[in-house]
């Protein structure tokens, strides 16, 4: 009996779950390189008067922006770095391998703390998917500002990700479905006391399967008044704001018993100046000045 | 009846609830320094009702209470502190000055309430405040402010709290999220329909939780100790507070925070 338990097992087929890539997955669900790269370059001809060139993307992964970024002009090159060894190789094997030749030797990756790799000067030093929040001190994020500083060229900027609003500072658990799996988006812990907060990606399957804490940080979530203190601490001359417009979305209605707007992303930046009220929910980017 | 309404006296009404304060203060003082405070500065004091409370619980006790409006302080003076008789007065000194310039004399406990730290917007400018308090404390000071927080906290809107003979309304009328530049009215409405508006206006930062404890310390205090108010199971609060290491948000909180010198 105890054998054919066991062999029945082993011939168990595997869950969606357990079949899962959760790279795959959140570079699915939570990235989008070719809209950052558009955004970047923008803002950057905006403000300095000329193309951007060369990028750094800090805390990288797989390296999904370095390397939409070298795709994007045969003239870039770009420069990732973060701490992770197994997923900066797994951004070699699926991300860089697959692309031109002509790209890959345009990408360079290092291992390394953000606040000690040294690269050439950057065009554009970029933090995304709110990483830095792992500084949970005034001088750790002000040691890494002034790193990213350091690495820029003289007109360098650095661009930063922050979400927030009401519900930033709630826990909650929220899903977004896409073709193939949902994801779901879980603010396990917020304390007001000191605004740490834990936060935990889950991928749910069709076959019911879940990948459980596909991702999890331990976060310290800071405001924007406390970016730019930082920001212009470390050196920067000046500090923007832009967030996402948004529109209702008519889409998501049928499913949704309640009667709440829903407002997505348009993909439009517009500088926060003058619209200031608060929301439920936001995400901007900061831009630091060298 | 807007008309004939003194704000100050709605104000202390509504807002304001000194003998919790003292008694409050008193306790945590006398748990963490093993003796009984007695003197005490009232930071903002406005109408002083906290420096004459406290002069009113304990005939040893002092207080010094600090504001840049003389008519506001006069009014407490002549409504409260002088009918409360000569000794009582002797007791109670009221100053007209920024609180950023009085660093004596030296005090056991300090509190800026009410929220009224809130009027400096950038780091300096607070640090300046809270290194001002710590100078005027004794060596083992203790200065108490008291902070706002919540999801509620963050948006415009309007609460209204039924006093009786008035309502007294809270008007969050703006809130900047890329400054947490906080805009607040205070407006009583009345039986008759008739409404004193914009009776207090607050233009503040909203600091949070953390930064002020980090502005504590970079001014020099040793130790922050939040405090937070026990619920009942209808979660009502119960006057009883407790130092926590962890609480979970809520829509809006008040709370109390300690600075040791």
């Amino acid at each position: 009996m105890r054998h054919k338990k066991k062999k029945n097992r082993m011939h168990m087929p595997k869950s969606m779950a357990q079949e899962a890539d959760r790279h795959a997955l959140y570079q699915q669900s939570v990235q989008s390189p070719e809209a950052d790269v558009e955004f970047f370059t923008e803002r950057f001809e905006q403000l300095r008067n000329r193309p951007a060139l060369r990028l750094r993307e800090d805390f990288c992964g797989t390296a999904l922006l370095a390397t939409t970024w070298c795709e994007s002009d045969p003239e870039r090159t770009a420069v990732g770095v973060d701490l992770d060894g197994a997923t900066l190789g797994w951004g070699r094997e699926h991300n860089l391998a697959p692309a031109e030749p002509g790209v890959r030797e345009r990408v360079e990756l290092i291992e390394a703390d953000v606040r000690a790799a040294e690269a050439a000067p950057v065009d554009i030093t970029c933090a995304m998917n709110f990483s830095y929040c792992v500084f949970k001190t005034r001088d750790e994020l002000r040691g890494y500002f002034e790193a990213a500083r350091r690495g820029l060229k003289d007109d360098g900027i650095f661009i930063a990700e922050l979400y927030g609003g009401t519900e930033a500072i709630d826990i909650l658990e929220e899903e977004r479905e896409l073709d193939d799996f949902t994801y779901v988006w879980e603010q396990a812990m917020f304390n007001p006391l000191d605004h740490s907060t834990t936060c935990h990606i889950h991928f749910d399957f069709p076959d019911g399967s879940r990948l459980k804490n596909a991702f999890t940080y331990e976060w310290r979530l800071w405001t924007i008044p406390e970016l730019r203190e930082l920001l212009l601490e470390a050196g920067f001359q000046e500090v923007r704001i832009f967030w996402e417009e948004v529109e209702e979305d008519d889409d998501d209605d049928d499913d949704d018993d309640n009667d709440d707007d829903m407002l997505s992303g348009t993909g439009e930046y517009v500088e926060v100046t003058e619209l200031d009220e608060n929301q439920e929910s936001w995400l901007v980017y900061l831009i630091a000045l060298a | 009846m807007a008309s004939q309404a003194d704000r100050h006296a709605l104000y202390e009404q509504a807002v304001q609830d000194p003998q919790r304060d003292v008694n409050f203060f008193s306790r945590v003082y006398r748990r963490m320094r093993g003796h009984e405070p007695l003197r005490l500065r009232e930071d903002f004091c406005g109408t002083a009702a906290l420096c004459h409370a406290w002069a009113e619980s304990m005939p040893e006790r002092t207080a010094i209470g600090v504001d840049l409006c003389q008519d506001t302080m006069d009014w407490g003076w002549r409504r409260r502190i002088a009918p409360a008789g000569d000794e009582l007065a002797s007791r109670v000194s009221l100053i007209r000055a920024d609180v950023r310039e009085v660093r004596s004399p030296k005090v056991d406990l300090a509190c800026g309430l009410n929220f009224s730290y809130q009027c400096f917007k950038t780091r300096a400018e607070l640090r300046e405040y809270f290194e001002a308090v710590r100078a005027g404390l004794d060596k083992d000071g203790l200065f108490f402010i008291d902070l706002l927080g919540g999801m509620e906290s963050m948006i415009e809107g309007v609460t209204d709290q039924d006093h009786g003979d008035f309502i007294y309304r809270w008007e969050q009328a703006r809130f900047n999220v890329r400054t947490h530049d906080f805009l607040c009215y205070i407006h009583f409405v009345f039986p008759d329909g008739s409404e004193l508006r914009r009776a207090f206006t607050y233009d503040w930062r909203l600091w949070t939780a953390p930064e002020l404890s980090e502005l504590l310390r970079e001014a020099g205090f040793s130790k922050v100790h939040f405090f937070w108010e026990k619920t009942d199971p209808d979660g009502e609060g119960t006057g009883v507070f407790y130092e926590p290491a962890f609480v979970e948000n809520q829509e809006i909180w008040w709370t109390y925070m300690a600075a040791e010198t």
